[in-house]
C-alpha cells in the first residue's frame, strides 16, 4: 500500500527471507551457544590445566569466528535487508517501535565482535584470567544480543498488550518472550555441541579426541530435556488460534512439522552414535550430515514459528500483505487501489481491469505466492478454478482457513484480481453466465378420466420436488438415482375412502427412460458405495423402472421407493421430468380401476462446474464431468487432509455420507463431522459472493435459464425464490451449523458468516436437514393468504411428522396428494411441457389448480361440499387465477 | 508525475530527529573511514601486486588487518543504516525496493568478499590470494556503487516514477549527473585513506621496529596526497553536477553549508600539503577534519535534494525517552567493556602476564 512492491514473480521475496533467515538463525544460535561453549570449555582447560583442551578451544575459535562473525554477522544484516525489501511497511514498524532495542542490540554486536576478535587474535598472548574474561564477555554479549532479537521476533507472533498500548515494553516483554528465550537458549547449547564435533573429528586420532567427541555429545544431549520443556512452554504461550493455524488449518505445514519431528529424532539418535567406536572417516562424513540435519531441525522450527503467525506479519496488527488490520474496513469501503501509492491504476474501468488485477495481485498475493515460481505457485493453486470460482476463492479466503488474509477491497477490485489470474495468467475466459438451456416443450397428453362414473381417483406424486443425482459415479456420489413416488387411491363418493388393500398400484416409466444404466455408471459402483449387488436398472429399493408400489401404513399411502430413473433418454435427449404411468388394479379381478401420470423430477444439473471447472458431462447439457469431480476431490483432500482422489483412482470412490451424516439417506456419518448439508452449505456460504436467490442457483437446479428450472410450482410462478423460505445461503447455513455445534469445524464455518434475514448467525434456529424445513404454515397462517413480506425462514417444523411431504390434512389425505410435491405445487409451470406437472388436476378437474380448490370437491366427493374439513380456508376462489390464466 | 504521490507515509519517530541524525552521521563517519581504508588498502595492495611492487613485510601487515577492518566496517555501518531508517525510512525503504536485486546481492557478495580477504591473507597459494583479492576489491567497489545508487535514489523521489516501467528491482540512477562524480569521490577517498592506512601501519611498525624505512611512510602519504588532489578535482566536478540552486546554497546562499564545505576544502588542501610533506599526524588530522566536514556536507546536500518532498518537521514524535536513556547507558557500558577487554589484552597486559 505504502511502498513499491518488488515484482519477483518467480521467486517471491518471502522465499528469500526464508532462505536467509533460516541459515542466519542457525548460525546465530551457534554464536550464542558456541560462545558459552568456548567460555566454559576454556574454563575447564584452565581448571584442569589441560593444554590439549586449550588447543582445541583455540582451533575451534578460528572455525567459530569464520562461521559466526563472517557468515553469521553478514547474513544477520541480510535478514534486515531482505525483510525491508519483502515487507517495508512491517520493517518500518519494527524499526520505529524498537529502534532503541535494535540500537542496544547493535551495542551488544559491537561488544561481541570486539570480544571475539580479541579472543581469537590474542588467544596465546593473554593471561588465562584475561582470556576467560574476554570469553565470558563474548558469551554474555552474544546471549544478550539474542535476548533483544528474541523480544522483537516474539513480538511479531504475540504482540500482547502492545496492540492497545503501543508501549515498547508491552511489545518487547510479550507473552512468548520468556518461553521462546528459554527454548532458544537451550537449543543454542545443542547447536554448540553439534558444531563442536566439527573441530573434534578433524583432530588426530587420540584418546583426547575421543574424549572431546564425548564432551560434544554431552553438550548435544544435556540440553534436550530443557528444549522439550521450553518447547512445551512455548507451545502453550502461543495463542490457540495460532496453534490451530499452524497444526491443523494450513496443510502446507504438515511436511514441515513432520520434518521437525524426524530431525529431532535423528539428532537424538545420531548424538549417541558418536559414542560408538568408529573410524575417523565416517565420523567426518557424518558430521556434515549432522550439521545439515541440525539446519533442517532449526530451520523447521523457525518455519513453524513464522507460519503460526499467518496471516499476519505482526499478529493482530498488520497482515502479511502489509495491510493494517485497522485499515481493512476503510479499504473495503473505498478500495485498495485508491490508497495504494504505487499502483498505476487508481480506478478500474473495462479497459484496465487486468492491469488493475495485477496491481492487486502484487499488493495482496505476492507476499506469499509466486507466479510459476518456486513456492505457493498461484498458477497451480488456481488451475482448477473458473472465473466465478476465482472470485469465490477471493471472497471466502481467510474466513474459514484463516492462515490467509481475507481479501481487502471492493467487489470490483475482487473481480479485477480474479480477472488478472484467470484471463491474465491462465488465459481462460471470464464467464459469469451459468449454463443455459432452452427446453423444447413436449406435448403433454392428459389421460382420459370419466368424472361422472369413475369410482376411483388416484393421486401420485414424487416425495420431493426434485431429486438430484450426482452422476460423478467413478469419483464420488452423494445422491444415487432414487426417485420415490407415493400414491393415494381414493374411492369417490359422499364420504370418500382412502384405499389401502385389495388393489395393486403399478408404475411404468414413459418410453425412452427404461435404460438408466446406459447413461450413468452408478451400477458399476453401486456395490462399492452401498455394499449391495444391483442388477442394471434396478434401484436401491429393489425396484426397476416398472414395478409395483407397496402400501405403507404410517404414511397412509402406497410407496415406490428409490426408482432409478435418470434425466437422460435413450435417444440422447435430456428431460429432467420423466413421467410415470401409474395405474390402480383390482387384485381380484385384474380390472384397471384408474390410471394417471406423475412426474418423477430428476436432475443432474449440479452447478459445481461453475466454480470448480469442467463442462457438462452429457452432450454439453448436464451432468458432472470427471474434471469437475476430480477438482472437487482434490480441493477436499487439500483442505480436509483426506485421500479421496487417490481412493477413487484406486477404484474405491467414497460416498460423501460415509463421513458426513445425512438424514436424507439415513447415513450416520462419523462423529465430529458436520452432516452433509451443514458441511456443504457451511463451507460454501463463506465463499459465495453472489447474493440472494442467485446464489442458490449457482449450485442447485433452479436457474430460470438452466436445464431443470426446478422451482416451477406456484411459488416460483409468483416470483418467490429459494430465499423467501430458506433464507440466503448464510442464513440457511447458519441454521444448519447451529444444529452442529458439537463438531470440530462448525464454529470456524459460522464465525465469519453475515446473515441477511437473521440479525446474526446465532439468531437462526438450529435445523436438522431434511427433517426440519420451512413450515408452510409459517407464511400461510391458518392456511390463509400470507401477509405481505412474510417469510417461512426460521420457522422450521419441529419434527419429521410435521414435514409437508409426510403430512396429511384432517381427513388423512396427504398434503402432496392435492398440492403436489414441494417446488412443483399446483398450479405448476414447467417449461418442458404445458401442464407437465399438472397432469392429475387437469385429468380429474380439467384445471391445473390444487385438487379440491376452487370448489372442485367433486373430484373425490362427486359433488360440491358445504364444509371444508380438509383444512381451513379452502372454500374460496383460487387467489392467483389471473396469473394462472397467463401461464403457458 | 508529482513525486509526493509516491512518498510513503512515515511512521512516528521515538526521539527527536536530530538525535538520530547526529548518531547516524557520527557512526557513518566511522564506517566510511574504515570502509575507505579496506577498499583503499585492498586496491593499493592489488596495484602493487599487479605492478610487482610488493613489499612483503608491510603488505602482509595490511592484508592481515583487512578482515578485521571489514568486520569493524560492517559493524559501524549497521548503526547508521538503522538510524537512517528511523528518520528517512520511508524514503530509504522505497529506494531499496526500486533496486532490490542489486541491493540484496550485496549480502552474498559481501560474504564472499569477507572470506576473500581472509583467503588473501591466509591462503598458501599465491593464485588463490590474488584471485580472492581481486574478487574482494571488485565486490567492495560494487557495494559502494550500490550504496551511492541507493542514496541518490532515496534523495530524489522525482526519479521514482521509473518504477511504473520497471518493477523488477533493477533501477539504477546512473544517468543522474551527480552519480559518477559521487561514486568516484568515494573511490578516490578510499585510495587516499588506503594510503593513510599504509602510512599508519608502517608507523606502528616503526615504533616497534626502528628499521622500518621512513621513506615508505612518505611514499604512502604521497599516495594519500595524490589521491586527495584528484579528489579535489572530482569534488568540484561533483559540486558542479548538482542542481544550480544547490550550488548557490554552497556558494554563500546557505551560510552553514558554505562554511562547512569551505572548511572541508581547506582541510583537504591542508591534508594534501601535509601528505606531500610526509607529515603523518598532521595529514591524519586534516583528513579527519575534511571527512567530518564532508559527511556534514553530504547531509546538507541530502536535505537540499529532499527540500521539496520531505520535511523533518513533518515527522510525528512518539517519544520513548526511558528506552533512549537505557540505550545510552548500555552504550556506555558496552564501550566500557570493549575498552576493558582491549586493556586486559593490550601489550602492557601481555607483558605483565609474561612477567
Amino acid at each position: 500500500m505504502n511502498y513499491p512492491i518488488w515484482e519477483l514473480y518467480g521467486l517471491n521475496s518471502g522465499t528469500l527471507v526464508a532462505v536467509i533467515a533460516v541459515l542466519h538463525a542457525y548460525i546465530a544460535h551457534l554464536a550464542v551457544g558456541g560462545g558459552i561453549f568456548l567460555w566454559l570449555t576454556d574454563l575447564k582447560s584452565v581448571k584442569d590445566n589441560n593444554n590439549d583442551l586449550r588447543n582445541y578451544v583455540k582451533k575451534h575459535t578460528r572455525f567459530f569466528l569464520l562461521l559466526t562473525m563472517v557468515f553469521g554477522g553478514v547474513s544477520g544484516v541480510g535478514i534486515w535487508f531482505i525483510i525491508a525489501l519483502a515487507n517495508p511497511a512491517a520493517t518500518s514498524t519494527l524499526i520505529h517501535t524498537f529502534v532503541f532495542g535494535w540500537a542496544i542490540e547493535w551495542v551488544f554486536f559491537v561488544g561481541e565482535i570486539a570480544a571475539l576478535l580479541i579472543y581469537h587474535y590474542k588467544f596465546d598472548l593473554m593471561s588465562d584470567k584475561a582470556r576467560l574474561q574476554v570469553a565470558f564477555f563474548y558469551a554474555l554479549f552474544a546471549w544478550l544480543s539474542m535476548v533483544v532479537i528474541n523480544g522483537i521476533l516474539a513480538f511479531m507472533l504475540t504482540p500482547g498488550d502492545w496492540l492497545s498500548s503501543k508501549s515498547f515494553w508491552d511489545g518487547f516483554v510479550n507473552p512468548t518472550f520468556f518461553s521462546s528465550l528459554f527454548f532458544r537458549t537451550a537449543a543454542s547449547f545443542l547447536i554448540a555441541g553439534l558444531f563442536g564435533y566439527v573441530t573434534a573429528v578433524f583432530m588426530k586420532e587420540s584418546e583426547f579426541r575421543t574424549g572431546m567427541i564425548k564432551y560434544c555429545t554431552k553438550w548435544l544431549l544435556l540440553p534436550v530435556p530443557f528444549i522439550i520443556v521450553g518447547a512445551i512452554w512455548y507451545y502453550f504461550t502461543v495463542p490457540s488460534s495460532s496453534r490451530l493455524t499452524l497444526f491443523e488449518l494450513n496443510n502446507q505445514n504438515n511436511i514441515i512439522v513432520l520434518f521437525f519431528i524426524i530431525t529431532s529424532v535423528l539428532i537424538l539418535v545420531m548424538g549417541p552414535l558418536y559414542l560408538l567406536k568408529m573410524k575417523s572417516l565416517p565420523q567426518k562424513v557424518m558430521v556434515f550430515l549432522f550439521i545439515l540435519i541440525g539446519l533442517g531441525w532449526y530451520g523447521s522450527f523457525e518455519y513453524m514459528r513464522e507460519y503460526a503467525r499467518k496471516p499476519y506479519i505482526i499478529h493482530g496488527y498488520m497482515y502479511s500483505t502489509s495491510i493494517k488490520e485497522s485499515d481493512v474496513d476503510m479499504l473495503n469501503r473505498e478500495g485498495v487501489l485508491k490508497h495504494a501509492k504505487w499502483s498505476a491504476v487508481k480506478e478500474i474501468d473495462s479497459n484496465n481491469h487486468i492491469e488493475a488485477g495485477r496491481e492487486l495481485f502484487n499488493i495482496e498475493c505476492l507476499a506469499c505466492h509466486t507466479i510459476g515460481g518456486v513456492k505457493n505457485d498461484i498458477l497451480v493453486n488456481t488451475e482448477d478454478l473458473t472465473y466465478m470460482g476465482m472470485i469465490s476463492q477471493l471472497y471466502g479466503q481467510g474466513k474459514v482457513l484463516d492462515y490467509m488474509p481475507q481479501f481487502v477491497g471492493t467487489k470490483q477490485e475482487m473481480e479485477a484480481l480474479a480477472a488478472f489470474i484467470i484471463e491474465g495468467l491462465h488465459k481462460k475466459e471470464l464467464n459469469t453466465e451459468l449454463g443455459s438451456y432452452t427446453p423444447e416443450p413436449v406435448n403433454n397428453d392428459i389421460l382420459p378420466y370419466d368424472k361422472e362414473n369413475s369410482e376411483y381417483v388416484l393421486f401420485v406424486w414424487n416425495d420431493l420436488g426434485m431429486h438430484c443425482i450426482s452422476d460423478s459415479d467413478p469419483w464420488f456420489i452423494f445422491l444415487p438415482p432414487a426417485n420415490t413416488l407415493e400414491a393415494q387411491l381414493i374411492k369417490r363418493g359422499d364420504r370418500p375412502q382412502i384405499i389401502s388393500d385389495g388393489v395393486e398400484i403399478r408404475f411404468m416409466v414413459e418410453s425412452g427412460y427404461e435404460n438408466s444404466a446406459d447413461h450413468v455408471k452408478f451400477w458399476d459402483y453401486a456395490e462399492n458405495y452401498f455394499d449391495v449387488k444391483l442388477e442394471k436398472n434396478v434401484g436401491l429399493g429393489g425396484l426397476g423402472l416398472n414395478g409395483v408400489f407397496k402400501y405403507n401404513k404410517v404414511r397412509n399411502s402406497f410407496i415406490a421407493e428409490m426408482i432409478p430413473v435418470t434425466p437422460y433418454k435413450d435417444d440422447g435427449s435430456y428431460n429432467p421430468y420423466p413421467q410415470f404411468y401409474v395405474e390402480a388394479v383390482d387384485k381380484k379381478s385384474g380390472e384397471v380401476l384408474v390410471k394417471t401420470k406423475a412426474v418423477a423430477p430428476v436432475s443432474t444439473e449440479m452447478g459445481c462446474r461453475n466454480c470448480h471447472g469442467g463442462g457438462w458431462r452429457v452432450n454439453g447439457v448436464s451432468g458432472v464431468t470427471d474434471e469437475t469431480a476430480t477438482n472437487i476431490l482434490k480441493a477436499h483432500d487439500r483442505i480436509s487432509k483426506t485421500n479421496l482422489y487417490q481412493s477413487a483412482l484406486d477404484g474405491k470412490p467414497l460416498l460423501c455420507q460415509s463421513c458426513h451424516a445425512d438424514p436424507a439417506i439415513g447415513a450416520k456419518g462419523i462423529p465430529q463431522h458436520n452432516n452433509l448439508s451443514a458441511a456443504v452449505h457451511g463451507w460454501h456460504a463463506n465463499y459465495m459472493y453472489i447474493e440472494g436467490g442467485d446464489a442458490c442457483v449457482m449450485c442447485h437446479p433452479a436457474s430460470k435459464k438452466g436445464n431443470t428450472r426446478c422451482n416451477r410450482g406456484i411459488h416460483g410462478v409468483l416470483g418467490i425464490n429459494c430465499t423467501s423460505c430458506h433464507g440466503t445461503i448464510t442464513d440457511h447455513a447458519s441454521g444448519l451449523l447451529n444444529a452442529q455445534k458439537e463438531t470440530n469445524s462448525s464454529t470456524r464455518l459460522i464465525k465469519n458468516l453475515k446473515t441477511v434475514f437473521a440479525q446474526s448467525p446465532e439468531a437462526v434456529s438450529p435445523r436438522i436437514p431434511w427433517i426440519q424445513e420451512p413450515d408452510c404454515l409459517g407464511c400461510h397462517e391458518n392456511f390463509a393468504k400470507p401477509e405481505e413480506g412474510s417469510t417461512g425462514f426460521n420457522k422450521w417444523n419441529s419434527d419429521f411428522s410435521e414435514l409437508y411431504r409426510v403430512r396429511t390434512d384432517y381427513a388423512g389425505v396427504r398434503c402432496e396428494a392435492c398440492h403436489n410435491s414441494t417446488h412443483s405445487e399446483y398450479p405448476a409451470r414447467n417449461d418442458f411441457g404445458k401442464n407437465w406437472d399438472n397432469s392429475q388436476p387437469m385429468q380429474y378437474a380439467n384445471m391445473p389448480l390444487p385438487i379440491g380448490s376452487d370448489f372442485s370437491c367433486e373430484v373425490c366427493h362427486k359433488k360440491k361440499m358445504e364444509m371444508a374439513i380438509h383444512h381451513p380456508n379452502m372454500e374460496r376462489d383460487f387467489r392467483n387465477i389471473d396469473i394462472v390464466n397467463k401461464m403457458e | 508525475m508529482d513525486p509526493n504521490t509516491f512518498i510513503p507515509t512515515p511512521d512516528p519517530i521515538p526521539a527527536p530527529s536530530w538525535f538520530f541524525i547526529i548518531l547516524e552521521q557520527l557512526l557513518f563517519l566511522l564506517h566510511i573511514i574504515v570502509i575507505n581504508a579496506v577498499l583503499g588498502g585492498a586496491l593499493i595492495l592489488l596495484f602493487k601486486r599487479i605492478f610487482k611492487k610488493e613489499d612483503a613485510e608491510i603488505d602482509r601487515s595490511v592484508a592481515f588487518r583487512l578482515p578485521t577492518l571489514i568486520a569493524l566496517g560492517i559493524n559501524f555501518g549497521v548503526a547508521p543504516l538503522l538510524f537512517i531508517q528511523v528518520v528517512f525510512g520511508n524514503l530509504f525503504f522505497t529506494s531499496s525496493v526500486l533496486m532490490a536485486v542489486y541491493w540484496i546481492l550485496i549480502i552474498p557478495l559481501l560474504i564472499i568478499a569477507y572470506y576473500g580477504l581472509y583467503i588473501n591473507y591466509n591462503s598458501l597459494s599465491p593464485l588463490f590470494m590474488h584471485v580472492s583479492l581481486v574478487i574482494a576489491s571488485v565486490i567492495i567497489l560494487y557495494i559502494g556503487f550500490m550504496f551511492v545508487n541507493n542514496n541518490s535514489l532515496m534523495e530524489q523521489p522525482e526519479k521514482w516514477s521509473a518504477y511504473l516501467e520497471n518493477r523488477g528491482g533493477t533501477i539504477l540512477n546512473i544517468s543522474d549527473p551527480i552519480f559518477l562524480p559521487r561514486y568516484l569521490h568515494f573511490i578516490a577517498a578510499s585510495v587516499a585513506i588506503g594510503g593513510l592506512l599504509y602510512a599508519i601501519v608502517l608507523n606502528v611498525k616503526q615504533k616497534k621496529d626502528k628499521s622500518v624505512d621512513q621513506q615508505k611512510i612518505i611514499n604512502s602519504l604521497k599516495i594519500f596526497a595524490i589521491a586527495t588532489s584528484i579528489q579535489v578535482i572530482i569534488g568540484f566536478w561533483f559540486l558542479l553536477s548538482v542542481p544550480s540552486e544547490f550550488i548557490m546554497n554552497f556558494m554563500g546562499k546557505d551560510l552553514f553549508s558554505t562554511i562547512v564545505l569551505l572548511a572541508g576544502i581547506a582541510g583537504g588542501i591542508g591534508a594534501i600539503v601535509f601528505g606531500f610533506l610526509g607529515k603523518l599526524n598532521a595529514a591524519v588530522i586534516h583528513a579527519l577534519l575534511t571527512l567530518i566536514a564532508m559527511v556534514i556536507t553530504r547531509y546538507n546536500l541530502r536535505m537540499m535534494y529532499l527540500s521539496d518532498n520531505f520535511q523533518l518537521s513533518s515527522l510525528t514524535l512518539e517519544p520513548q525517552y526511558i528506552i533512549l536513556v537505557l540505550f545510552l547507558i548500555i552504550l556506555v557500558a558496552g564501550l566500557g567493556s570493549v575498552f576493558y577487554m582491549l586493556k586486559i589484552s593490550s601489550v602492557k597486559a601481555e607483558r605483565r602476564a609474561a612477567q
